[in-house]
């Protein structure tokens, strides 16, 4: 846990590293830059509040991730989940309207069926004509992008707007504020504490984990490897799609074109640098939420254009992930040598690439 | 007639950076790499050669740009796969998105735009008249009057079929991925081949991305590899990485994406933009078809 932290912090650290040079070159002051950018996400409650709120689709694209990957399923529709989840949402939202307290539980109920939907279509493709789902979720994001896009154009379209957008969807449904904390973060908490207990503390939850990391293993020892498939594939579309419904609940009350074009990809970078762990994926979640949120204080404050975040997570990102890797690598070396050391053998004589075979060098 | 030619046209040139970065694919398909970063490179390539032909007003130095932009991406993968042996999976999606990041923050710092790029300052790849078959009634239509790039392509196509089996290297570029170990033995690291195969990929990438945005059209948008990568991943499966093949299986998407043009009369362009992708799925499902009654002929 504390080898973890410690790779995790200083990869982090590294990568921003990376980013204070790419400032220096380009003539910023990187001290003042990032200033600016946790002073604006971070300084007062108003702006916390706003971090909070942004981090909200992250940590659940994040967690449909990382359930997916720890379990097996190449689930990469989270952008396609998310966007029809969002028009499920709005759909529910124009068409229905009940008192709050049934309406906001209705229409995420609804945000998640619509993900789940969306999910479901990859995981029966795979169960009866097997075809990998991580190609055809790809494909289902684009075909997605195109429905919502048809949908807000012609069917839901506002007369009223220039751009493609529907109308807002009725004021029963919108997300209650406190001053300017916005509930949708007590939906995701509520979601993260569900996910963290079904994963670690349920039968199904321990079945999805053993599959993840040895289906085979899973199978001989009796878990029912292609229904545990289709749940995990219906549920991280489910979680996909309600961070779609929350993001039109707690933003903008409508579909505009372009939501959420980066929030699902981003889900899945945090799942990777997470390594698909459920509180990990919480704390990048936030992280990445910072970065974003500060990003428009650092474009204002200092001229920096805001788009560095986007550069500066994906390496964050690479050096995180790879730090990991190279840390194992050595741990493993060490430790070999010290078994070696023990036996009496003098790690001299012991050819390298017997330690780690596929350690050769270029 | 002239729409049947204007069709074939747009499948051809619609088909080619699929292509070429498909035929790209199929190197590290063969060596064994989980590679889906051809999206990335294919990404990097096209902002890279508007920039060359942006400053130096020459498509040469634009391609010789897309092509070195694509090679960037494709050394950062090497470092983290081969050197540092992280995840391919991992590397491949995190350098997609940091092409996207990267080629958005150079667009608004270079150009100082978001979105998009255009400017009469970039020069776009000539189209090759070749002298005697321009004359000929209706294939002289077809056959000559393309893009450099899709010369190129083809020429690729031949190419990399010679090379994959026919070339001492083709055959270690196949033991790689078939057995590496059994390669390392014998004294030829399949880490070597694995570079070559993978700064190769970089470079028909970067042809692809070069065509993307100097001859398909002439501007640089943000993320307008628009799924490709992917689509040319899902051909290099489709056909197990038989270079003729995967010509035919980009004619295809080719074909789909002009249909989706031709539609366009009668359907919403968000539908037609569709077609590809509906494609690559249906692709899929014969292709999954045809293998389970294989399976079960045996």
């Amino acid at each position: 846990m504390k080898r973890n932290l410690f790779v995790n912090l200083a990869g982090v650290l590294i990568a921003m590293l990376l980013g204070a040079i790419v400032m220096l070159i380009q003539g910023y002051n990187p001290a003042e830059t990032y200033g600016a950018l946790f002073g604006y996400s971070l300084a007062n409650f108003y702006s916390f509040s706003t971090t909070l709120r942004n981090a909200v689709p992250l940590i659940l694209t994040g967690l449909s991730a990382s359930v997916a990957f720890a379990s097996g399923p190449v689930n990469l529709g989270q952008p396609g989940q998310f966007l029809i989840g969002a028009i499920f949402c709005v759909i529910g939202g124009l068409y229905v309207d009940l008192p709050p307290f049934l309406m906001i539980p209705f229409l995420l109920l609804l945000s998640m069926l619509g993900g789940a939907f969306w999910s479901g279509i990859a995981a029966l493709l795979k169960k009866f004509f097997r075809m990998d789902e991580f190609i055809t979720t790809l494909m289902l994001n684009m075909i997605a992008d195109y429905l919502t896009y048809w949908a807000i154009t012609y069917p839901l379209f506002e007369p009223r707007a220039n751009h493609p957008q529907t109308p807002l969807i009725t004021k029963n449904g919108f997300m209650p504020k406190w001053g300017n904390f916005n509930t949708n973060v007590i939906v995701m908490l509520l979601v993260f504490f569900v996910i963290w207990f079904i994963f670690n503390r349920t039968i199904a939850g321990y079945e999805w984990r053993i599959s993840g990391k040895n289906s085979l293993f899973a199978r001989i020892g009796g878990v029912k490897i292609e229904k545990n498939y289709l749940s995990v594939m219906l549920l991280t579309g489910a979680l996909a799609g309600l961070a779609g419904g929350l993001v039109i609940m707690s933003g903008p009350h409508r579909f505009i074109k372009g939501l959420g074009a980066n929030y699902a990809w981003d889900g899945i970078m945090i799942a990777m640098v997470a390594n698909n762990g459920i509180t990990a994926t919480l704390l990048y979640g936030l992280f990445f939420s910072i970065l974003q949120t500060g990003s428009l204080g650092m474009e204002l404050i200092t001229a920096v254009p805001s788009e560095l975040i986007t550069v500066l997570q994906a390496v964050i990102v690479l050096v995180v992930v790879a730090g990991r890797g190279y840390f194992e690598l050595m741990i493993a070396k060490i430790a070999t040598r010290r078994k070696l050391k023990d036996r009496d053998i003098h790690p001299q004589f012991i050819d390298q690439n017997a330690i780690n075979r596929e350690d050769t060098k270029l | 007639m002239n729409i049947m030619i204007g069709l074939i046209n747009g499948m051809i040139a619609a088909a080619t950076p699929i292509l070429l970065a498909a035929l790209g694919g199929t190197l590290t398909y063969y060596a064994g790499i989980f590679n889906i970063a051809m999206e990335g490179m294919m990404l990097s390539g096209a902002f890279f050669a508007v920039l060359g032909s942006y400053f130096f007003h020459s498509w040469i130095v634009g391609i010789l740009f897309g092509v070195l932009g694509a090679i960037l991406i494709a050394l950062i993968f090497i470092f983290f796969s081969i050197f540092l042996k992280v995840d391919e999976f991992v590397t491949g999606v995190g350098l997609n998105l940091f092409a996207v990041g990267l080629t958005t923050y150079l667009l608004r710092q270079i150009f100082n735009v978001k979105g998009a790029f255009t400017d009469p300052g970039i020069v776009p790849i000539p189209k090759i008249q070749i002298p005697m078959i321009q004359n000929i009634p209706v294939l002289g239509k077809i056959l000559s009057g393309q893009n450099l790039i899709v010369y190129i392509a083809l020429i690729a196509v031949i190419f990399i079929t010679w090379l994959v089996f026919k070339t001492r290297f083709g055959l270690r570029l196949r033991a790689a991925g078939y057995n590496s170990t059994c390669l390392d033995t014998s004294g030829v690291s399949s880490n070597l081949i694995r570079f070559h195969s993978l700064m190769l990929c970089g470079i028909l990438c970067g042809f692809a991305g070069s065509f993307l945005s100097l001859g398909y059209v002439t501007l640089f948008t943000e993320n307008m590899s628009a799924g490709r990568g992917w689509i040319s991943l899902a051909a290099v499966i489709l056909v197990s990485g038989n270079p003729l093949g995967i010509a035919l299986v980009s004619l295809l998407f080719g074909f789909a994406d002009g249909l989706g043009l031709f539609l366009q009369q009668s359907l919403p362009s968000q539908f037609t933009s569709m077609v590809p992708y509906v494609a690559t799925l249906i692709a899929l499902f014969i292709y999954s078809i045809r293998k389970k009654k294989k399976e079960a002929l045996i």
